[in-house]
């Protein structure tokens, strides 16, 4: 189990070099750069930007570098754990980033607990009970849920909420907590914001992982072992209890990988949707202004953060079923 | 099929359990009567499809999902007493005390009988514990010597292993141990050597058939292998689409066939005969369960069918000698429809 832990982690180095080489280069790849959009903008505003001012401010950000040499200079500087300036804020990446990464894990843990809280006990029931009103409607409002662009879903939630309480579901705090440093109290108004976006994010993912798990049961449910258990005297339910649920919830668990990326993706259009003050609109911004090392470390630390979710459920897999532990590990 | 005794342990009276789809109904077992002997082995053999397997789970009432027996008495009589299983409901805690307990079965796959994330021990303890009440420590020790028993090597060891680290053999001596933890009066193996290596079949039988002689239960021994039967049981139940054709002493069935469908059987297993090998195949094969032939099953395959009546009529079962029965209009007897 540990040489399979150390294995994996020397895994993610290459990967993130890679991923982290591939957003580099095209988040380069538009024309111009972050010093172009900048005097675009003074310009636009009246001001007269001369030549010599240009190059400098290009020469202080080492934008007059090649491609590569800079890509190289982003790289070392990250393994002394500087993720770089940003030009756009005026500040280092990292602070930046740092301020705004509570919200979108928060709202992305939210709606993973709600994706496997739901998703879980409606496949069983959908697959105990193959064929009944109930599997019928769960998979319908599975496929519904599923076939709604999360952003859309966002807006007529906002409305509905709106007509029906008068109140504008924008924000992840009170007002009055906007600013405010963590406290039970904020935390207890975060909740009462929070379950609308994850409710969102989660909703598709919930009506993948109901069909993972109906398919996953179904197939359980009709093994050779559960008539055994049956025949030893076992009432149907333990036999169900023990057996197959606990077999089928394997394919579940490795679900996580792949849901994790898409929920932190599906936060992003959210987000912007509602206004959350989470890493989207910055990372939108950072993208349109050319703000590269942003736009850049916030990849990253997104990369970074599904290796890791991966790895967890990885690990999760080995804990709970024995023939990954004891097979190519 | 044969008369009632006082030492019958099972007898299974007009057995009817059929399957329930969309493309009809499967008339899986359709009015099966049997009776084994305390004690005694009874081997049931036929083609594949012809209901073997669905005996076997009628009896213990765990048919799967669509399957429902219909009618129909399964009495198991102990100590005097005599309870039909029939009667008792599919979830009921006398079904479940009886399931494992008197009556234990052997299945066919040791593989995928067993499951996969748990250890062997941990379902063997399982059953010893749910039956016999004893704490975790002794169902512990009482699985090892049961493992022990049946030949498996370092018991206090691989009783902590998992299915898919012991071999086929390993795997099918557990299972065996599993069904023998809690000294059933009744013990069904279905085609407890299908799936297993040739070399693994003939350990597996000498282990039931020691197993039995020590423990004295009565067998149900399921198989298409006339061979496994010639070598373990008394008594022998012929089945074919749903139906006993015919019932005798492993003597009877194997010396003095009376069914054509027993006789085709006997004749197509293969023989050695001046070095070449012969072999009489039934002509035709098993008709769809779906569309069963009016009046006797056999007789679109029949070399002996009689115009006339097989088609027409269903045989009447007749004793054609003590203790051998066959359900056939060569041997006469009345109508029945």
């Amino acid at each position: 189990m540990l040489d399979f832990l150390m294995r994996r982690m020397l895994l993610m180095i290459p990967t993130l070099f890679i991923v982290s080489g591939i957003s580099f280069f095209v988040i380069q790849a538009p024309p111009g750069d972050f010093v172009t959009a900048h005097v675009q903008r003074l310009e636009d505003r009246g001001q007269i930007v001369d030549r010599e001012a240009i190059e400098a401010m290009r020469a202080r950000y080492g934008l007059d570098q090649p491609a590569h040499v800079q890509y190289v200079r982003w790289i070392r500087s990250m393994f002394r754990g500087d993720l770089g300036m940003s030009f756009d804020w005026g500040a280092p990446v990292s602070r930046v980033i740092a301020r705004r990464i509570p919200n979108s894990l928060i709202i992305s843990l939210f709606s993973f607990l709600f994706v496997y809280a739901v998703a879980i006990p409606i496949g069983m029931l959908s697959a105990t009970r193959q064929y009944s009103v109930a599997d019928y409607f769960f998979t319908f409002v599975a496929f519904v849920g599923l076939g709604i662009p999360n952003f859309l879903f966002a807006l007529v939630m906002l409305w509905v909420v709106y007509s029906m309480t008068g109140q504008v579901l924008i924000g992840l705090f009170s007002a009055e907590y906007v600013d405010a440093a963590w406290s039970w109290a904020r935390f207890m108004d975060m909740l009462r914001h929070v379950w609308i976006p994850a409710i969102i994010v989660g909703t598709a993912g919930t009506a993948k992982i109901v069909r993972v798990m109906r398919a996953s049961l179904l197939d359980e449910l009709q093994k050779p072992y559960v008539m055994v258990a049956r025949a030893k005297g076992l009432s149907r339910s333990h036999v169900n209890y023990k057996y197959p649920f606990r077999i089928a919830i394997n394919p579940v668990v490795s679900t996580i990988g792949w849901t994790l990326p898409s929920l932190i993706t599906g936060e992003m259009l959210v987000s912007l949707v509602l206004g959350l003050p989470t890493l989207a609109p910055i990372f939108l911004r950072a993208l349109q202004m050319q703000d590269m090392y942003l736009a850049g470390g916030i990849v990253f630390v997104l990369t970074l953060l599904t290796l890791l979710g991966t790895l967890i459920s990885d690990i999760l897999l080995g804990w709970i079923d024995p023939r990954i532990r004891f097979s190519s590990m | 099929m044969a008369t009632e005794t006082a030492d019958d342990v099972l007898s299974v009276h007009d057995l009817k359990s059929y399957f329930f789809s969309r493309e009809g109904t499967l008339r899986a077992i359709d009015g099966l009567s049997f009776n084994l002997k305390a004690g005694k082995v009874l081997g049931i053999a036929g083609e594949s499809g012809c209901g073997k397997s669905v005996t076997a789970q009628s009896i213990l009432r765990i048919l799967p999902r669509h399957g429902k027996t219909v009618s129909g008495q399964v009495l198991l009589t102990r100590d005097g007493k005599v309870t039909d299983l029939l009667a008792l409901g599919e979830e009921s805690s006398e079904i479940r005390r009886i399931r494992g307990k008197e009556i234990a079965m052997i299945f066919q796959e040791p593989m995928t009988s067993f499951s996969p994330v748990h250890t062997i021990g941990d379902q063997i303890i399982e059953t010893i514990r749910l039956h016999r009440g004893l704490s975790k420590a002794q169902a512990r020790a009482s699985a090892i010597e049961i493992l022990e028993s049946v030949g498996m090597p370092h018991p206090s060891r691989t009783i902590d292993e998992y299915p898919f680290n012991l071999s086929g053999g390993m795997r099918q001596r557990a299972m065996i141990a599993m069904a023998l933890s809690c000294n059933p009066r009744v013990l069904i193996a279905d085609e407890p050597t299908t799936a297993v290596d040739v070399t693994i079949q003939a350990q597996v039988l000498e282990l039931i058939r020691q197993m039995q002689a020590q423990l004295g239960m009565a067998v149900i021994m399921i198989t298409h292998d006339l061979g496994v039967i010639a070598e373990l049981a008394d008594h022998v139940l012929i089945m074919y689409l749903g139906r006993g054709v015919e019932f005798g002493s492993v003597e009877q069935i194997f010396h003095n066939p009376k069914h054509p469908y027993t006789r085709g059987l006997l004749a197509s297993i293969p023989k050695l005969q001046k070095g070449h090998t012969l072999v009489e195949p039934i002509k035709g094969a098993v008709p769809n369960p779906y569309d069963a032939p009016a009046g006797c099953p056999f007789h679109p395959r029949c070399p002996q069918f009689m115009q006339g009546t097989c088609e027409v009529t269903m045989p009447q079962v007749v004793e054609v000698e003590p203790g051998h029965w066959v359900a056939c209009h060569l041997y006469g007897g009345e109508d029945q429809r």
